[in-house]
């Protein structure tokens, strides 16, 4: 099972801390997008990317390690993973 | 009224009561902007770098910046400049709400306060008017009985305020000045001072708006900034619907939310005291915003029992919540509303219980000591409402904790307790999970602090780019632009928050429309380059020397014991000669000659 957690906007606009997901073997990123946007309309798809790319501010983590340190979209998410997910955000 | 390249200084000797007018314009303004840069040029040529902050020998300088009190977007910030208490370094707190443009357009510039007045006054400005008066009636009151208290003697409800409480009278030395009762020039201890000279308040109405820059030209830039500012992903929509706390769930979730002071660095409670608990539980009223600011991150907050006020920020919402190890957000929030009325800077206020409660519970505070209290036991949502108020009032322990963590632990015999730089709190970033923040904490001008170069930006937000926060290589650069910036920014008199969608160039662009000049961002940069230099002077000269740019040794000998950076430890040792040397600085970190020239100080 992969865990996939919503924060910030994401958990008040979706009103949902998240989803739990089975997959068939490992994913990558991407696929995981294409799966929450499947459930939430496009919603995350438009959220976090720019041109396929990942939009400037936005944070993916996979285990709290974000994925541009990973290998960016095509990080790879394996079962008992935890996923995390925040719009552009800032503060301090 | 005056150019906007030229300030007008109001003198006020308080040992002597006497009010003088001067002018400064031309090279000092051209080369440190105002607020931050032009303050700390005052400072350094008026007061002996040696002197004891807390004496009449020290000066308070009320500072606006360049644009407070234009169109510029945010520009309505002001700035106290002086010797801090707490760190003897050079201590500026930088605030916001509506005071400071409210002063700029009272055609008093900058405040500079001397000596010290024999008993409690204000200074009233009232159009053309400036006059001390008696304050003995609202010494020992809080900053919302004395904001209230001062506006409804002036007899115009629009006079703004700005303020210490009882924690300012009675010399704590994280004492902070508070204007429109919630917003603080909260760090550094500028507040200790602003008591030590029998001053209680500030009291401004202007006449008119006595501020006169190149309106036209200003303009279209500030609507372009508008736009970016408003169509950010940050500053459009992050920062307005949660704040700053939002940065609760970002932090713990990438392992460096410091919980126990500094202890571990993921907190298992986090859900409970998050900026999404605070809007879930119903605490959060309203997003609210300074002067003339399209972000509008200020939180207005109601508890269940009725009590309302500002607040908390994510740094204080840490101090109090996880740092001491605590998940009830109403005591939190309960702590928070006593800084603000008793005027305590929350980071150092919540930090130095966090250190008290390590101290007590590895034996090095005595049960006897606490006399009644709670115990200072990790997680005491009572400790941690019930010492905040001991500390601001000097009772019992809390006399010993007013004194910061730093020299409360050394009275203790273990100063390795306290988690700060130059004897100031750390705030809410553990530096073992964040290299480049780690270097921006050893060698802040103003002591463990993280607006003054927030590596948090690029190492953990992404913002202008994700950089790996576990990388040393380049790192020393980031910190010196970002600590070069920020300087620019403080000296402008706008928030620190539009850099998160505004880069150097754009603050070349509106600096440069609003006054008529033409600096390139290569100069401007180096305006900031210079006041990062001139404070880093005025340390040396107070006996504040490089072998202070240090973290606590748990950040290196403790390698992080949770969470997704397990294991790592700070490595800034590896960086700062690098960074010395990218400084121009001399191997020992003190300036060379050639650089102090370079930038016109010596």
């Amino acid at each position: 099972m992969i865990k996939v957690k919503f924060y910030s906007l994401f958990k008040i606009n979706l009103k949902s801390s998240g989803e739990e997901y089975e997959f068939d073997g490992a994913i990558t990123a991407t696929e995981l997008i294409s799966k929450l946007d499947a459930d939430y309309d496009g919603y995350f798809s438009h959220k976090l990317l720019e041109a396929g790319e990942i939009s400037p501010g936005s944070i993916i983590l996979i285990n709290g390690h974000n994925v541009i340190h990973l290998n960016g979209l095509n990080s790879i998410i394996k079962d008992g993973d935890i996923v995390t997910l925040f719009p552009p955000s800032a503060g301090g | 009224m005056g150019k906007i390249n030229e300030y007008n200084v109001l003198r006020v000797d308080l040992t002597n009561e006497e009010i003088t007018k001067e002018k400064i314009a031309g090279e000092n303004v051209k080369k440190f902007l105002g607020g931050r840069g032009l303050g700390t040029k005052i400072l350094y040529d008026e007061i002996d770098p040696t002197i004891d902050p807390l004496s009449p020998e020290n000066k308070l300088i009320y500072a606006t910046g360049l644009l407070t009190g234009t169109a510029a977007s945010t520009g309505g910030r002001y700035m106290v400049i002086t010797k801090g208490p707490l760190t003897n370094t050079v201590a500026s707190s930088n605030s916001g709400g509506f005071f400071g443009a409210e002063l700029r357009f009272s055609g008093n510039d900058i405040l500079i306060f001397e000596g010290k007045a024999d008993h409690p006054v204000y200074l009233s400005l009232k159009g053309d008017k400036a006059e001390l008066k008696d304050a003995s009636h609202v010494w020992g009151k809080g900053a919302y009985d004395t904001t209230e208290m001062l506006i409804e003697e002036s007899g115009d409800e629009k006079s703004r305020v700005s303020c210490i409480g009882p924690a300012g009278e009675n010399l704590v030395k994280f004492a902070s000045i508070m204007n429109e009762k919630d917003r603080a020039a909260g760090r550094t201890g500028v507040g200790a001072v602003m008591g030590s000279k029998n001053l209680k308040a500030v009291v401004v109405r202007a006449d008119e708006k006595q501020v006169d820059y190149y309106k036209d030209e200003m303009m279209k830039v500030v609507r372009k900034q508008t736009k970016m500012l408003k169509e950010d992903g940050v500053t459009g929509e992050g920062l307005p619907s949660l704040g700053t706390k939002v940065l609760d769930n970002i932090c713990n979730s990438t392992g460096v939310y410091p919980t126990r002071n500094f202890q571990e660095a993921t907190f298992e409670d986090v859900a409970e005291v998050s900026g999404e608990a605070l809007m879930e539980k119903g605490y959060l009223q309203n997003n609210k915003g300074c002067y003339g600011c399209p972000i509008r991150c200020g939180r207005d907050t109601k508890l269940p029992n009725g009590r309302s006020g500002e607040g908390p920020e994510y740094e204080t919402g840490w101090a109090f919540g996880a740092d001491c190890g605590v998940n009830d957000l109403n005591a939190i929030v309960e702590a928070n509303y006593i800084c603000n009325d008793l005027g305590m800077d929350t980071i150092s206020a919540g930090a130095t219980i966090a250190c008290a409660m390590e101290m007590y519970e590895k034996g090095h505070i005595d049960k006897e000591e606490l006399e009644n209290g709670p115990e200072l036991k990790f997680g005491s949502s009572e400790s941690v409402v019930y010492y905040t108020q001991k500390m601001a009032l000097r009772e019992g322990i809390g006399d010993a904790m007013a004194e910061g963590s730093y020299r409360f632990a050394e009275s203790k015999g273990v100063p390795e307790f306290s988690m700060s730089v130059k004897k100031q709190e750390l705030p809410a970033y553990d530096p073992r999970g964040l290299q480049g923040h780690g270097l921006s904490y050893a060698t802040s001008n103003r002591g463990g602090c993280h607006v003054r170069g927030y590596m948090v930006s690029p190492e953990v937000l992404g913002v202008p780019e994700k950089l790996d926060p576990q990388e040393l290589k380049g790192k020393p650069e980031w910190v010196i632009v970002f600590q070069d910036l920020t300087a620019v920014i403080d000296a402008s008199g706008m928030c620190l928050f539009t850099s998160f969608a505004l880069g150097l160039d754009d603050y070349t662009e509106i600096i440069n429309a609003g006054i008529g000049a033409d600096y390139s961002s290569e100069e401007m940069l180096q305006v900031g380059e210079r006041i990062w230099n001139l404070e880093r002077q005025f340390n040396y000269e107070a006996g504040v020397t490089p072998d202070t740019d240090k973290l606590p040794d748990r950040f290196l000998n403790d390698p992080l014991p949770d969470g997704p950076l397990k294991g790592n430890a700070s490595k800034y040792k590896e960086i700062l000669p690098e960074y010395y040397e990218l400084r121009g600085w001399k191997e020992d970190g003190f300036i060379s000659d050639e650089k102090l020239g370079e930038l016109g100080l010596e």
